[in-house]
């Protein structure tokens, strides 16, 4: 009989802080610059320098703790964590590791119609590496420190995630909180959030767990998804035919052009990391009081939000998830719902419409109060909605008024009765088969009425109002 | 002008009253560098051409009615692991031998804007490791007293560079007592800071929970002008400490020794103190008690296990502060090598000397998974105990007696094939960096060879103020002549 | 506390120094006879004593604000190889 497994996964989530300067020095933080142009004696270790440590670190750090249930360690401290590797000038990195500044915390997740709390193990603070820029066919690799220094902290979950689903539900979901709390921008692409995998297979019911494999370098939620997939069957592979030993403790890198892990070069001296506490940074000492300010400083988070515009605008939850998932949305849809009081209408435009053009936009390229008149404009039957269609094109370039657009591009749908009366009229009268077979009992024949009005109107006619005129006609 | 004599004093009262110029003094210890130097090899570089310009602009300034400050066109020698911007820094190792930093570190900072006038960079042991100078990958440092013998270390340049007559100050470091250990054997006042009294900001890294910066200088009142000059809050130096500095010694340290209690540690004038370290000390023990002190034996046994926590605790941040060394953006490296991984190692296992590898090993073997708990984390367990243990004796003492060094200045290359004999030396300087107080040696004496022989004073967290007091009487009180001969090196 | 040549390999590798035969051995005795002197850490009475009392008076903390250094001109003034502003290396495989 064969044994059914389950997927246990864990995360290791490093998060880029939005702070100006880096972490120990002051040297800015910004990303895409010429390589080395922020840097300076401290950020690229040489010698005699010292490390000196940036106060918004400390208070970002804490609110990630407040926003994710953390508890504070209200004493911490940084310790040294020593490697060689051409990215890290000083050959250790500082960072956290017996006291960090947050323990615990959760995250709730919903993936796949199921809700699961994804335990935090800890949050802690430490500094990034440089980047190596690897260059095809030259005998040479080249060192960028702009990265080096840069703040971040390190997310760790406990194995409470069942699969790539999940996985992903809870990189979002994080995502979210993180973005709303203004910590980071989290953006994957750009590195400013990494997630590392852990993942092992157990049998379902065994209470332990079995031998993990770490996943790195996946740069998008998708990749993620399919990293996380590939490499569950690949273990689940190994272990249903009884070659469970084959997995072993390794990192492996997801390749996203060949969409396989594969195994890194083995590092295993590179796991000796010698920690011990970081001499040149005395102990980091916040009080309670410093916890609660920053506390007061969190804005509503993605499940309070969820909560309230489930209650206020009366939508479905998968709705509202896909409304708060980027901050900006939710923002635009609120203020949209504000200028046009029509949130049922304005979700659905943003969901459909302004969501799909965001997959090639960095800005959303209208504002709430162009999209709230087009709402309006379908609401009140000025124009019909495959027209509306026509016209938010537009609105994507121009900054003008809808209630302009509409009028340029002579879409005004007629509405009158009195100004249909005669097109459908017209149509009965040039259409006396159909008119006949509709009395005779024919209901297609209404359909085929309906597109030639329709069409003498030349698609202005107001759908409701032309259905309205004919049933009336035609009833007569 | 008998430049050998002169102190920070004497060329600034000098200077004040338009005796003579700055550029004069500069020039005077300069040729007396280029005479005997060769034949003790305090200096690993020379700033001339900075040196003179710097001397010359201070004469401008004093022409044009400045006042000069004590320690205004008064040259000095640094010693070579704390940065100097535009100044090759090689802390005597061929790892950065062309080494020029972008900076001053702070302290350097501090006595440019006074007006010093920096003369060169002093020699000292490879990294700041070792207690003889001999671990210089350059040259060695001949005690000025007896140029056969060892200058001491790591300190070795600074100190025999102030003994020699070529600066009335200098400045080192002190990890374990590579400040006071070459004070004592080339007959100087050598002061170690409490930690964090001194900005450490670009001060090359050794033992960074250790080192601090401090003087050396031929009279207690140039010690204190000098440490003045150079302590206080840092805000570049995490460590540093704000609003415990005393300052002012130069008028606290004539207060004399009335009623000042002296503890006097049995342990460390038990056996292995060489017995005239031990007669000359005690004699000076001795003259404090007539000037007024109280003086009186206890118990702290710290020195042996003090020793081997030291030689962890620095040896596994030395390993540590020293990884950065592998040739990539700065420092040595290799010619030869095929990839990154062989770049690094060849360049670390070619221009480290055999000290400094020592020390990287027995460091990253001390922190390694498995070793941890059983020497590291001891060490800093102890360390925790010495704290206490001295602060209990500052509840009833004002000052810790000792000699620095249980040894007399020994011949070169007498310890060099035996590490752990070199250790040893450190055997009553460690535990003060361990603690992080203050302590200052001063001369106590000559053996009868001749040879200078240092007592040290311990003190409480920034309590210099009790350090220079009893110094100062003591000094004024032994009046010793502290000028050795040279013989010019032609 | 006796320390093997393999011990000293693996040291080695660690702190990326590189050791003849000859010296890996002579390092391996020497490191043995230090580590057995410092053994007498071992004797001393170490119970309730803490090991972070963190005595220290708080951090020290900066400012969030960008000041670039300012002479950033010698900043790569050492450095043996560069690429236009980056710095070069061996090739490294990932």
């Amino acid at each position: 009989m064969m044994a059914t497994y389950e997927t246990v996964i864990g995360l290791e989530i490093h998060v880029e802080l939005n702070t100006r300067s880096k972490i120990f020095c002051s040297c800015a933080t910004a990303f895409g610059e010429a390589p080395n142009v922020n840097t300076c004696p401290v950020c690229l270790g040489l010698p005699g320098v010292m490390p000196v440590l940036n106060q918004e670190v400390v208070n970002l750090a804490v609110k990630a703790g407040n926003a994710l249930g953390c508890e504070i360690n209200l004493i911490n401290k940084m310790d040294r964590k020593n490697y060689f590797y051409p990215d890290l000038p000083k050959a250790y990195q500082i960072s956290q590791f017996d006291l960090p500044v947050c323990t615990g915390g959760f995250v709730d997740v919903l993936a796949e119609g199921k809700k699961t709390r994804v335990n935090l193990t800890r949050i802690h603070i430490e500094e990034d590496a440089g980047k190596l820029i690897h260059l095809e066919d030259e005998a040479y690799t080249l060192v960028d420190y702009n990265r080096g220094g840069v703040p971040l902290i390190e997310i760790v979950t406990e194995p409470d995630i069942r699969s790539a689903a999940e996985a992903v539900a809870f990189l979002k979901k994080l995502r979210a909180i993180l973005v709303y709390s203004g910590i980071s921008d989290c953006r994957m692409e750009q590195g400013s959030m990494r997630a590392d995998v852990n993942i092992s297979l157990r049998e379902v019911g065994f209470q332990g767990l079995n031998t993990k494999v770490e996943i790195k370098n996946m740069n998008s939620m998708k990749e993620v998804f399919k990293a996380v997939k590939k490499e569950e069957s690949r273990q689940l592979q190994l272990y249903t035919y009884g070659e469970g030993h084959k997995v072993v403790q390794e990192t492996r890198r997801w390749d996203q052009a060949k969409g396989r892990t594969l195994s890194m070069r083995s590092k295993e001296d590179a796991h000796d990391y010698r920690y011990f506490p970081e001499p040149d940074l005395p102990p980091v000492k916040i009080d309670g009081e410093w916890v609660e300010s920053i506390r007061a400083t969190l804005p509503e988070l993605p499940d309070e939000k969820k909560q309230r515009m489930m209650t206020t605008y009366g939508l479905k939850e998968a709705e509202v998830d896909i409304l708060i998932e980027e901050k900006e949305i939710a923002e635009f849809f609120e203020a949209t719902v504000v200028e046009s009081g029509e949130a049922r209408e304005s979700a659905n435009w943003i969901i459909t419409e302004v969501l799909r053009v965001m997959k090639h936009e960095a800005r959303i390229p209208l504002s709430p109060r162009q999209l709230a008149d087009l709402v309006l404009e379908v609401r009140k039957g000025t124009i019909s909605r495959t027209a509306a269609k026509e016209v938010f094109e537009v609105l994507l370039t121009r900054e003008d008024e809808t209630a302009a657009i509409i009028e340029e591009m002579g879409l005004k749908q007629i509405s009158s009765a009195d100004a249909l009366e005669g097109i459908i009229q017209g149509v009965l009268e040039e259409n006396p088969q159909a008119v006949a077979d509709y009395r005779a009992g024919r209901t297609q024949s209404f359909g085929f009425l309906m597109g030639r009005c329709m069409k003498a109107s030349k698609g202005k006619g107001n759908p409701g109002i032309v259905k309205q005129v004919l049933e009336d006609k035609l009833g007569s | 002008m008998d430049i050998a004599k002169m102190t920070i004093k004497a060329i600034h009262t000098g200077l004040e009253n338009k005796d003579f110029k700055a550029e004069e003094v500069t020039r005077a210890y300069l040729a007396r560098i280029k005479a005997f130097d060769q034949g003790i090899g305090a200096f690993l570089s020379l700033d001339e051409a900075g040196a003179i310009a710097m001397s010359r602009g201070i004469d401008e300034k004093i022409q044009g009615g400045e006042a000069p400050g004590l320690l205004t066109g008064v040259p000095l020698a640094v010693k070579d692991n704390l940065c100097t911007r535009g100044l090759k820094t090689t802390c005597a190792s061929r790892m950065l031998e062309d080494f020029v930093p972008p900076y001053d570190a702070t302290v350097v900072g501090r006595l440019r804007e006074r007006g010093a006038v920096i003369l060169g960079k002093a020699n000292m042991d490879e990294f700041a490791m070792g207690s003889s100078n001999e671990n210089s990958a350059f040259y060695p440092v001949k005690n000025p007293w007896d140029m056969t013998r060892v200058s001491g270390g790591s300190s070795g340049g600074p100190a025999a560079a102030v003994a020699a007559g070529f600066a009335p100050y200098a400045l080192g470091s002190d990890t374990g007592g590579s400040i006071r250990m070459p004070a004592s054997f080339c007959g100087l006042v050598g002061v170690k800071p409490t930690y964090g009294a001194v900005s450490r900001y670009g001060l090359i890294a050794f033992g960074s929970s250790l080192d601090q910066v401090g003087p050396f200088a031929r009279t207690v009142e140039d010690a204190a002008i000098a440490l003045e000059g150079i302590e206080g809050f840092d805000p570049k130096d995490a460590t540093s400490v704000e609003g415990r500095v005393r300052g002012g010694y130069t008028a606290s340290m004539l207060s004399g020794v009335k009623g000042i209690r002296i503890g006097v540690p049995r342990e460390f004038f038990a056996q292995g103190v060489d017995p005239e370290v031990k007669k000359t000390v005690l004699r000076a023990v001795k003259r404090l008690e007539a000037l007024g002190a109280e003086v009186e034996e206890f118990s702290l046994p710290i020195t042996e296990s003090g020793l081997s926590a030291y030689y962890m605790i620095s040896s596994a941040e030395a390993s540590s502060n020293l990884g950065r060394y592998d040739g990539v953006r700065f420092g040595y490296r290799t010619r030869d090598y095929d990839g990154f991984e062989e770049m690094v190692v060849k360049s670390r296992t070619e221009a480290f000397g055999q000290e400094v590898k020592r020390r990287i090993m027995l460091g990253t073997y001390v922190l390694s998974s498995g070793y941890y708990d059983a020497y590291y984390k001891k060490a800093m367990l102890f360390r925790q105990k010495v704290r206490r243990l001295f602060k209990e004796a500052f509840e009833v003492y004002d000052a810790v007696v000792s000699p620095t060094v249980p040894v007399l200045p020994f011949k070169l290359g007498e310890k060099t094939q035996d590490p752990l004999a070199m250790y040893l030396a450190d055997l009553f300087t460690v535990n003060v960096n361990i603690a992080g107080i203050p302590a200052i040696s001063l001369p106590a004496g000559f053996s009868e060879g001749g040879l200078p022989v240092g007592i040290q004073f311990m003190g409480d967290h920034f309590e210099e103020t009790k350090l220079f007091r009893i110094a100062y009487a003591l000094e004024q009180d032994l009046g010793l002549n502290l000028v050795p001969e040279l013989k010019e090196v032609k | 506390m006796k320390v093997t040549k393999e011990e000293v390999a693996y040291i080695a590798r660690l702190a990326h120094l590189s050791f003849t035969e000859e010296e890996a051995l002579k390092m391996a005795g020497e490191f043995s006879d230090i580590l057995a002197h410092f053994d007498n850490l071992s004797q001393e009475d170490l119970e309730g004593i803490d090991l972070y009392p963190f005595e220290e008076e708080g951090m020290r903390l900066r400012e969030d604000q960008v000041i670039p250094f300012e002479h950033f001109e010698e900043l790569y003034r050492n450095t043996r190889s560069m690429a236009g502003t980056a710095v070069k290396i061996p090739r490294v495989v990932d």
